[in-house]
């Protein structure tokens, strides 16, 4: 699959604004949307050269594919979740035994407060490679692919895949659908008090108390389309060509274009 | 989540399948059975290893690490979801004279003298994923992950048979490997016992965090709901009487086979199998402890966000056991 994309910086008096012209434009309500964002890492093993291995006899066409591939490139990738506001600054999920064992059932906050449970959050992994270069085309166009994982805790899973859970992130937005274009309009937030945790946080703080990436909480507006079949270069031609209709029809409000390439480099050195 | 034994009959030189032994035999060990197929079953599975093990040994004085793999497998009679089986990364050793062979104790090696070739392998991580990732995540892994993962070898059966025999359920087919060359590697039994068995009376957990009474359905489809025939409580099972039935069942389909007389290697009660049974039956210990806990927790439930909800499996882990099987003994020069 290829991702192909515009994208704009939305300041954040403009916001309200273009959430109606949006609104108006893809004759839908916005679809408000929070993402947990796990950052992986592939990892390379230490002291990779002098590693001994299986005794197979190796063709020398064999060997230097092997070689190839190991310094074939190793990229970020990420985990994502949804989650729903009231999942924020709620406590973990009463654990039945205490609750048994608790004072008396009469306390109401026992079943109103939200819980937010880590063991049923739903995930999925989402690769995207650097985007490709030298196209003639002026979106930015991405290999991509995206799965879902079983529920929970992905962690042990990831590792044994041989990726090391690296940092996490949130970010909200609305989402737009206008025909085949998907439109995000987005920022992004930090958990408060910084990275100590190296695992992803069972429980999420108050949604007041996350910090702004962008300081002056400025927004992002992606526009992107999907492609299935990236080596089809007439609907990779099509999606672009749908791209640039949408930034004629946004021109007046926002300046859509391609994302300078390597800030969007997900390999990992 | 049936109890099952696979068995493998490699082929050789002289006959590249044993389908008609097998066939024949099974009709010659039980005439009073009709021995009628009652449907079609197919198996794919990919093999993936690490990169740099598969390098030869450039200094041969230095034990060889733990080779890892990663082994895809999906078969048509769980639908809803694709296996991938793991192996535990190696702990983060900094010093370059780890010792290799401190993971043996935690490994238990394969019991019962199944697949002797084989030496003792780390733990594994099981995972399952639905049928749209499956093919997504292989390509992630064969594009995105070249230095560490390696495709070895796609072996497909790609036409079983499936026999009602008795309590038993017998699938059947021959193994052929298609990747990296198109070969014939075998045949390959799989044994389902379909009598009453505790381990079927530990009803489903379902996404609100209840427990529905019912056996697995996530198999066939037509699954039989009374073969379950046992109601117990929570209560009444204890995790040493999973171990006991498994053991049990595992005589069962061994005289079943044993009946046949045909040689094969043997996958029943290797490492792990029964895990994801026992926690099941820990989570519904506790969900029956607390019946109240249920209430918020569908709640909670009724405003979640819809999303994927096709993609929503009712079972994830039904098949653990028997891919974990499959995979056992489809190993073959990795």
């Amino acid at each position: 699959m290829h991702e192909q994309s515009l994208f704009a910086s939305v300041p954040v008096h403009q916001h309200h604004e273009l959430l109606q012209q949006l609104a108006g434009l893809t004759a839908m309500q916005p679809r408000h949307c929070l993402e947990r964002r796990l950052i992986f890492k592939a990892y390379r093993k230490p002291g990779l050269a002098g590693r001994v291995g299986a005794t197979q006899d190796l063709q020398q066409a064999d060997l230097q594919r092997l070689n190839k591939m190991l310094n074939g490139n190793m990229y970020y990738t990420q985990v994502v979740g949804p989650v729903s506001e009231r999942d924020f600054g709620s406590t973990a999920p009463v654990d039945r035994d205490i609750q048994m064992a608790g004072v008396d059932d009469s306390k109401p906050s026992g079943t109103s407060s939200p819980s937010y449970d880590y063991e049923r959050q739903q995930w999925k992994l989402e690769f995207r490679d650097i985007p490709e270069a030298g196209t003639r085309s002026a979106v930015t166009s991405r290999l991509m692919s995206s799965a879902t994982l079983p529920r929970g805790d992905v962690v042990q899973a990831m590792n044994a895949w041989g990726y090391h859970f690296t940092t996490e992130y949130l970010v909200e937005g609305d989402m737009f659908v206008l025909n085949d274009i998907a439109i995000f309009l987005h920022r992004v937030l930090h958990y408060p008090g910084g990275d100590e945790l190296n695992t992803p946080r069972r429980q999420l703080p108050a949604l007041k108390d996350m910090v702004l990436f962008e300081k002056s909480g400025s927004y992002v507006l992606q526009a992107f389309i999907i492609v299935q079949d990236g080596s089809n270069q007439e609907t990779m031609k099509t999606a672009s060509q749908h791209l640039f209709g949408l930034r004629e029809q946004l021109k007046s409000a926002v300046l859509l274009e391609q994302a300078d390439r390597l800030s969007l480099d997900t390999r990992a050195k | 989540m049936p109890i099952t034994g696979v068995y493998f009959i490699p082929s050789n030189p002289n006959a590249s399948t044993a389908l008609q032994i097998v066939t024949e035999r099974l009709r010659a060990a039980f005439p009073n059975e009709e021995l009628t197929p009652i449907g079609r079953w197919g198996l794919e599975q990919k093999l993936l290893r690490d990169t740099p093990g598969l390098l030869p040994s450039s200094s041969s004085n230095k034990k060889p690490p733990n080779p890892r793999y990663m082994q895809f497998l999906s078969l048509t009679h769980y639908p809803t979801h694709g296996f991938i089986y793991t192996s535990e990364p190696e702990k983060p050793a900094p010093e370059p004279n780890q010792s290799q062979n401190q993971s043996s104790p935690g490994a238990p090696g394969p019991v019962n003298g199944i697949a002797p070739d084989h030496s003792p392998s780390p733990p594994m991580v099981m995972t399952t994923i639905p049928p749209s990732s499956y093919g997504t995540l292989f390509h992630h892994f064969t594009y995105a992950c070249q230095p560490f993962w390696c495709h070895r070898l796609t072996l497909t059966v790609p036409n079983g048979i499936v026999y009602e025999v008795g309590d038993f359920r017998v699938r059947l087919g021959d193994v052929r490997q298609t990747f990296p060359t198109a070969r014939v590697r075998g045949t390959v039994i799989e044994i389902e016992w379909r009598g009453p068995s505790v381990v079927e009376a530990i009803p489903l957990d379902q996404e609100d965090g209840s427990f529905s009474a019912g056996v697995d359905a996530g198999a066939d489809g037509d699954v039989d709901v009374e073969t379950a025939g046992i109601d117990l409580a929570s209560s009444a099972i204890e995790e040493s009487d999973i171990d006991a039935e498994y053991a049990a069942t595992a005589s069962l389909i061994r005289e079943f086979w044993g009946r046949l007389g045909v040689e094969a290697r043997e996958a029943i009660l290797i490492p792990n199998v029964g895990m994801e049974v026992k926690n099941r039956l820990r989570r519904w210990k506790k969900a029956e402890s607390g019946v109240d806990a249920k209430v918020d927790t569908m709640v909670d439930g009724a405003g979640s966000v819809i999303v994927e909800r096709a993609e929503e499996d009712p079972d994830p882990w039904s098949g653990t056991d028997v891919a974990r099987q499959f995979m056992e003994v489809l190993r073959f020069n990795r």
